[in-house]
């Protein structure tokens, strides 16, 4: 099947991708005005010892700049900042510099991956059956109830619904689940949930347009005229066939997934990729907001390979390639 | 001349027929006649509301700050005191300025991207799709969030930053269309019965891909809504004080213990607009394309 | 004559539309002996598959079967519940398809497909299911059985499918095939092959057939006995010799004079003007009336019922007396 020659040829496909991400990110966030020395906290300080004295900053200026590799040109900077990222050898935050930009990865990278994967995988274990349901129902009130939910699952952003879930359970309710902070497996139920909503319409509805178009098929009549039972149609010809169709959009409902976790995260505090990032970024902390979108990006294309691969296993037609 | 004329008018007919259709198509939709109803009340605000608001964005009044809502302030008052009845019909015009600006932009570059490829096929479509798959790859929330950070956080900058990076899904959308009009099967039937290309493309090709074009326009702006918002989660969003939903929305995530009104205010209109919007993006699709989509 | 295996009395169908409901058979009678080859020919839309389909269970949702009964070794399948219907079909009577490209799943093996129904009626075990599934493929004249059971639809060709859904509507021997236009999809050369087989398989297993076609040639090669069908209406049936040397309905006249003969080169090409009508009104004349050269008054005021004119023949016109002295 050349299933070796397919992981090759696409992982390289994804390397250069994420060269030119990291590329394009790093100039844009390097070669434009304003820099790490402008935000706020730093340009403060910095500017005191500007004036008080001049030689001293000066040579503050270049050990920062040294120290970070600012004073190569752009592009060895930049190959070097490329080459630093794919061996995961990220450096430090300017933030933060007591503390390597990989050892906040290695805390903030299993919160949000378990957040995106968790959730993807609820959304699948409840989209689907809800999905069948609407539509062996279809043009019942149980479809439109269903379809009109799914939606409004898919139009109200991750964080509407993660705020409301905090005025639900932080304001109305509390104490039943808590609305910030990670560590136990209760902190994760909220923004998991909140994470779901959307994506359990978005698989929902694929579910639904999917089964229904299947049913109409005519080997639908084929597996009838042979006596088959029908809810034996239903699952071998009918969900069965639409499974394999749903594990195409699983692919860019992730990347959807990555993103919203940044968002979640954020609302309910969780440490994950996503509050590094609107740490990173409001503060032009260059390395660390370059990092969480290495990180979150590659996440991304990881699965969609994944997706590839099991799409390629599923449906005989496809020739991985 | 008499039979062009009566021609003409035949066209003229159908086509009043079919935009009939479509309408009656929509209608039957009560949902997005519902939706199309609260946006028409959103745009309306979205222009007038300078003149209609009580107060500037900016005002603040100390003395009246963290406030319930009451006659005075309709949607309460935040810590500094803005009025929030006035933040959201300020939000509301700088959400239809930079959702509908940044979706024109995503849209000019994907169409002419998308007629590009298309149309002159070769080297630069393979390079073209190639920028269109690169686009598909990771999420592009992330380059909106490195441009912002670059352009700045009012106005200009953010529309200019969601709209150049969503331009991926009209370039493919145009380039299937074009594609489909060189090669589809109506396109060589109404050619072998010896009709003109021009006649081929404003009798069927062009009413069909605008018709793809407005419900994707319709789908877009929803989208960019969202995230617009989304960067205000992060902080990156329109500089405070001008307002935003997002910024309204984020910043209640952080005191909504104690003043729970300037969370579900915001949060309530911006859900139902969003709702509304895509009501009606499907309401357009059920009405100008009904077998596509799903 | 044997009892028959099948006896279709007073069918009548109808689709339910948006805004209207079409009349898609109306009246329809017929009946198959054992071992019978019966061809139902007509133009598309003239209700052929849908007559036969109805009394299946095998058509849409929004297709209602109204009344009628078809009777079938005795038993009413219009009076059977779902689940007693599928205990007849694919068990008792067999149906192959027009397509072969859509009527397979593209995603699971053929083998698997074929095994499926001998499964669901419980008429083999999984391993004797297994083997016979590789005899049957042979049987059909796919090479290499044992190798190609394994295989997915798209790794065969049109002519290929269209021999394991053979395979798939024989598995459970039953006494009664469908072919809704078996051959229609398929290439000329093929077509021929198609048919050498299932006469092959109806002499071995003297199954009968209905084979629904639109093709007058596969019907007059192939059948013992054929119905013209128009507007979901009877027009005549008769005994293959008879049909071919004495068939007198203006519209089966019609539609021999309408067709190239191969070898025939002095023959006149004579289409029938108009086009097959769409009902969506229930029929109070002949149907045929609006394309009929020799149509009188009481063809528009009155329906033709089906008369037996002789020699098995029916024929359902009014002007009968005229028309068939004049054919003869």
């Amino acid at each position: 099947m050349g299933l070796v020659q397919f992981l090759i040829k696409r992982v390289i496909a994804i390397l250069i991708t994420i060269i030119i991400v990291l590329a394009v990110a790093f100039t844009l966030m390097h070669v434009a005005p304003g820099s790490f020395f402008s935000s706020a906290n730093i340009s403060a300080q910095m500017g005191a010892l500007a004036l008080q004295s001049p030689i001293l900053y000066q040579k503050y200026l270049k050990m920062f700049e040294a120290r970070y590799g600012l004073n190569q040109p752009l592009m060895e900077q930049i190959v070097q900042y490329v080459w630093h990222s794919l061996t995961f050898n990220f450096g430090t935050s300017f933030e933060n510099p007591s503390v390597p930009i990989i050892t906040q990865l290695k805390t903030a990278f299993p919160i949000s991956a378990s957040l995106a994967v968790g959730s993807t995988i609820l959304s699948i274990i409840i989209g689907i059956p809800l999905g069948v349901m609407a539509a062996l129902k279809r043009n019942t009130w149980i479809d439109s109830l269903l379809t009109t939910v799914s939606v409004m699952g898919q139009a109200i952003p991750s964080f509407v619904s993660a705020v409301i879930l905090v005025l639900v359970f932080g304001v109305w309710f509390p104490g039943l689940l808590p609305v910030n902070g990670w560590g136990t497996p209760e902190n994760a139920v909220l923004p998991i949930i909140a994470l779901s909503l959307g994506n359990i319409g978005v698989v929902t509805r694929y579910m639904r347009g999917s089964l229904i178009e299947g049913m109409r098929q005519e080997y639908i009549r084929t597996a009838q005229a042979k006596g088959v039972r029908y809810w034996s149609i239903v699952w071998k010809h009918g969900i069965r066939n639409s499974l394999t169709a749903l594990v195409t959009v699983i692919g860019p409902t992730f990347a959807f997934t990555v993103v919203n976790t940044v968002w979640v995260e954020n609302i309910f505090s969780i440490p994950g990729l996503g509050t590094l990032m609107a740490s990173a970024f409001p503060s032009d902390d260059i390395p660390l907001a370059v990092t969480s979108v290495f990180i979150l990006s590659l996440m991304v294309m990881g699965m969609n390979l994944l997706v590839d691969l099991t799409y390629g296993l599923m449906d005989p037609r496809i020739q991985l390639k | 001349m008499a039979l062009t004329i009566g021609e003409v008018s035949t066209q003229k007919v159908l086509r009043r027929l079919q935009s009939n259709m479509a309408w009656r198509r929509f209608r039957r939709n009560k949902l997005a006649v519902v939706g199309l109803g609260w946006v028409i009340v959103f745009v309306i605000i979205g222009i007038i509301g300078p003149y209609i608001a009580p107060h500037n964005y900016a005002t603040t009044n100390f003395l009246a700050a963290n406030q319930p809502p009451s006659w005075n302030y309709p949607f309460g008052t935040d810590n500094v005191g803005h009025d929030m009845y006035s933040e959201v019909i300020w939000s509301v015009q700088n959400a239809l300025e930079i959702a509908f600006g940044a979706t024109l932009v995503s849209f000019i570059i994907g169409m002419a991207l998308g007629l590009w490829a298309g149309l002159r096929g070769g080297v630069a479509d393979m390079v073209i799709m190639r920028l269109v798959d690169f686009m598909y790859s990771f999420p592009t929330y992330f380059l909106d969030l490195i441009l912002v950070t670059k352009l700045g956080r009012s106005m200009g900058p953010i529309l200019l930053a969601i709209g150049i990076t969503g331009w991926a899904g009209y370039a493919r959308l145009v380039r299937s269309l074009v594609l489909s009009m060189r090669h589809g099967d109506m396109v060589e039937a109404a050619r072998s019965l010896g009709a003109s290309p021009a006649h081929i493309a404003r009798r069927y090709l062009l009413p069909n891909a605008m018709n793809n074009m407005v419900v994707a326009l319709a789908f877009g702006i929803p989208g960019d809504l969202t995230v617009m918002a989304g960067l205000s989660v992060v902080g990156m969003g329109l500089r405070p004080p001008l307002p935003s939903f997002g910024n309204m929305i984020a910043q209640a995530g952080s005191n909504i213990l104690g003043y729970p009104w300037l969370m579900y205010i915001p949060a309530g209109i911006f859900a139902i607009t969003l709702l509304s919007f895509l009501f009606v993006a499907d309401g357009l699709q059920d009405a100008l394309n009904p077998k596509g989509g799903y | 004559m044997d009892e028959p295996l099948l006896e279709v009395r007073d069918l009548f169908t109808q689709f339910q539309r948006v805004d209207d409901v079409v009349y898609a058979v109306n009246g329809m009678n017929f009946s198959v002996a054992p071992g019978e080859v019966l061809g139902i020919v007509g133009e598309s839309g003239s209700g052929k598959s849908v007559s036969v389909l109805s009394f299946l269970g095998l058509l849409r949702d929004n297709v209602k079967l109204k009344s009628g009964t078809a009777k079938f070794r005795g038993t009413d399948l219009l009076r059977l519940g779902r689940r007693q219907l599928e205990d007849i079909r694919g068990r008792d009577i067999g149906v192959v398809f027009q397509d072969p490209m859509t009527s397979l799943n593209p995603v699971r093996r053929v083998g698997d497909q074929i095994m499926e129904g001998m499964i669901t009626h419980h008429y083999a075990s999984k391993k004797v299911a297994l083997q016979r599934t590789i005899d049957l493929l042979g049987e059909v004249g796919i090479p290499e059985p044992q190798m190609r059971y394994r295989n997915y639809p798209f790794e065969f060709s049109g002519g290929m499918r269209q021999r394991v859904m053979i395979a798939m509507a024989i598995a459970c021997e039953p006494q009664l095939l469908i072919a809704d236009e078996p051959t229609t999809a398929l290439d000329v050369t093929v077509q021929m092959q198609i048919l050498a087989l299932l006469q092959t398989l109806r002499e071995k297993r003297n199954m009968s057939i209905i084979m629904i076609t639109h093709d007058f040639g596969v019907a007059t090669n192939f059948c013992d006995r054929i119905i013209v069908m128009y507007a979901g209406m009877v027009m005549e049936s008769a005994p293959l010799a008879e049909f071919l040397n004495n068939s007198v309905h203006p519209y089966t006249i019609g539609l021999k004079s309408s067709i190239i003969e191969v070898g025939n080169k002095n023959k006149e090409l004579v289409p029938i003007p108009g086009m097959a009508p769409v009902l969506t009104k229930p029929l109070n004349h002949c149907p045929y009336v609006s394309r009929c050269s020799v149509a009188q008054d009481r063809c528009e005021q009155e329906l033709p019922e089906l008369l037996h004119v002789g020699n098995e023949h029916y024929v359902a016109c009014h002007r009968i007396e005229e028309v068939g002295i004049h054919a003869k």
